[in-house]
């Protein structure tokens, strides 16, 4: 079986971020980029899926990113993902154009099964894995927490607010991960230096016959202003007098 | 005096300086600590804490002994626990290792510290969670344990409170002011602070604020890695059980929060520009990848120790920065090229369990002019124009060859060691 896991290089959220000059978008300078967490959570899925249910399971690993986006394929790759796949582009897509790209190479590589992260840590759309499950014409179960496989297809454990909801998929099928699916593996050492030496296959937009047409144009980014402004109180009389001019209570 | 005047600034808001402030604090001087960013943000809150009280030479672990006896007055004064006694061991899988864990036990009794052998069988009791079928030697150190560094460091912060030191945090130093080569005062985006004695306790950042003098400083940025698995109820690791050094593999470690915390000093290791960091860096936002290779380098040898751990183990990741001398002993002291200018950094990764004494040290070198200890080998000015000290490239390959020698020295033999890594 072969498993597609689109992975999405992302500025890593725990830095500290600015603003461009022009305040059109972050400014990526110094930025440091990880593998999105809850693709690494899909990579990770799709590694136990090959050590459990479908030993014979074929993972690979999909990024559309500049050149530099490799190095968070090979994150994939020294996890355990076995081949890797860069779609090279160097702008911001919006989740529509990703999906059409990522539709584009699931018709080529046909595989039987997309597990990708239910959104990135960076634009928090959460719609890549419903467009591209619209756009393929699959079944789609998102939010997963638990993944198991039941005669031809997928029984899924979906996290909502109302509780768990076990929904039941027939194959192919998009699946996008949940925080609680599992925890990632850290990469070993030997995984690591095999990954180094693993040949990155390559091809762009053009190549895949698609050509990006933006649905969503980004028109300005503002920080949120963080700035916390503590002062230590000595009684819980004075804390009141400040939450009321304050205006936090009346 | 007014609000930007003291006697004395320290620059950084980590252990050592938060406990030269309180020190200085409680002989009554005035006292002004800038923190970039906020108190122990830096390596403070990325540190272990592994006391290992039997360094290597006789006045070292004197001062690692009078500083647990600081810590226990300032545990009673702030009222939290910083001390965790749990004892160390060292380990031994090879004939070398062995004769050195000999050879400790003998410097350790020769000066009443209290160190035995441990017989392998014992160990094993202790630490069921421990490979100890390939050991061959192991020294037990009752009275060793660690600092809990968050705890520390807040206690140094209240007290010094308490006796009047101010602290000024997201306040970055961004120049020196001196009055032809005397300190004057400093720059920061707050305003000018002013005192004629300053102190540079700015750690990974220390050379850069050196630098604000032209003076070099040797000393390197160098990452430094260690986990935490969560506790596990196969291998449970109780929160007395003993810290632990195996210099073979590289790698120490100790109790935490029912987990296991695995450190190492590998032979290669992240290399940090401080310059090329952006202005508001965080140490603590610091995070290793997935696929990080130093990471990997832990996992692989704590493995050899620890025969259930893995990549796959649920762990955190606890990555930082060290600042490392090229003997990795500290720099206490001033430097000749100017006066008033201390420096009290360079602690190569074990800033948390010097600082105590380190603070005694640093008041009684401002205030007296000498210290009560012999500190001849931690002096700032040891290295002053000794050739191959003063280009920023060949300290850093000092530095580094230090720390990827740094779990091969043979501990007692300091000075031996630190003599051929000058050389």
């Amino acid at each position: 079986m072969k498993i597609i896991v689109p992975c999405k290089r992302v500025p890593d959220p725990d830095q500290k971020l600015r603003l461009n000059p022009e305040a059109t978008d972050i400014d990526t300078a110094a930025l440091t980029y990880i593998l999105n967490p809850f693709d690494a959570i899909a990579v990770e899925e799709a590694l136990r899926i090959r050590e459990t249910a479908k030993p014979d399971a074929e993972i690979i690993a999909v990024s559309i990113a500049p050149a530099e986006g490799e190095a968070d394929l090979r994150t994939a790759l020294a996890m355990g993902a076995d081949r890797a796949l860069l779609v090279e582009h160097d702008d911001t897509l919006d989740p529509w154009n990703v999906a059409r790209l990522l539709a584009a190479v699931i018709e080529r590589k046909q595989p039987e099964l997309v597990l990708m992260g239910k959104q990135a840590v960076d634009d928090d759309a959460n719609q890549t894995g419903q467009f591209l499950a619209a756009q393929l014409g699959w079944p789609q179960a998102t939010f997963a927490s638990q993944i198991e496989f039941v005669d031809d297809g997928l029984l899924v454990h979906r996290e909502t607010d109302l509780g768990i909801e076990v929904i039941r998929t027939s194959l192919p099928a998009v699946v996008t991960a949940d925080l609680r699916l599992n925890e990632p593996r850290y990469a070993s050492l030997p995984s690591i230096l095999r990954a180094k030496k693993k040949s990155i296959e390559q091809t762009t937009p053009a190549e895949l016959g698609v050509q990006p047409e933006p649905h969503v144009r980004l028109i300005g980014m503002q920080l949120i202003n963080s700035q916390r402004n503590c002062e230590k109180v000595e009684t819980a009389t004075e804390l009141l007098t400040k939450l009321r001019e304050a205006e936090v209570i009346g | 005096m007014s609000e930007n005047t003291s006697d004395i600034i320290i620059i950084g808001g980590g252990v050592a300086g938060l406990s030269t402030a309180m020190q200085l604090a409680k002989r009554g001087a005035s006292v002004t600590v800038l923190e970039r960013e906020q108190i122990g943000n830096g390596s403070t809150g990325r540190a272990a804490g592994l006391l290992g009280q039997l360094r290597g030479t006789a006045e070292h672990t004197r001062m690692l002994m009078d500083g647990v006896e600081i810590v226990k007055e300032l545990e009673a004064r702030a009222g939290v626990e910083i001390y965790v006694q749990t004892g160390s061991v060292r380990v031994a899988e090879t004939p070398e290792r062995a004769q050195e864990l000999t050879d400790l036990i003998e410097m350790g009794q020769s000066i009443n510290f209290d160190i035995s052998e441990m017989p392998i069988d014992e160990l094993a009791k202790k630490m069921p969670y421990m490979r100890t079928d390939d050991l061959t030697t192991a020294c037990w150190c009752p009275t060793d344990g660690h600092l809990q560094p968050a705890e520390l460091a807040s206690a140094f912060h209240k007290v010094g409170r308490d006796l009047g030191v101010h602290y000024e945090t997201q306040c970055p130093v961004t120049g020196v002011l001196l009055d032809g080569n005397k300190a004057r005062g400093v720059q920061t985006p707050k305003g000018e602070f002013h005192a004629p004695i300053i102190v540079n306790a700015a750690g990974p950042w220390s050379y850069l604020v050196a630098g604000l003098t032209d003076t070099t400083l040797p000393t390197a940025a160098l990452g430094h890695v260690y986990l935490t698995t969560q506790p596990d109820p196969e291998n449970p690791v109780d929160r007395l059980s003993p810290g632990f050094r195996n210099r073979h593999n590289r790698v120490y470690g100790r109790p935490e929060n029912g987990g296991l915390l695995v450190g190492i000093y590998a032979e290669d290791c992240a290399e940090f520009d401080m310059s090329s960091l952006p202005p508001d860096f965080d140490m603590s936002s610091m995070k290793a990848r997935r696929d990080d290779l130093h990471l990997a380098m832990l996992i692989h040898a704590a493995q050899q120790r620890f025969r259930w751990l893995n990549e796959r183990t649920p762990m955190h990741v606890t990555t930082g920065i060290m600042t490392f001398t090229p003997d990795g002993l500290p720099f206490c002291g001033q430097l000749p090229d100017h006066e008033g200018l201390f420096y009290c950094t360079g602690f190569s990764g074990h800033g948390i369990v010097q600082s105590p004494a380190i603070g005694v040290i640093m008041s009684e070198l401002i205030l007296d002019g000498k210290s009560s200890y012999d500190i001849a080998s931690i002096e700032a000015d040891r290295f002053w124009e000794i050739p191959g000290f003063q280009d920023r490239t060949e300290i850093q390959q000092r530095c580094y060859k230090m720390q990827s020698s740094y779990y091969g020295r043979v501990e007692g033999k300091t000075a031996a060691a630190a003599k051929e890594v000058g050389e």
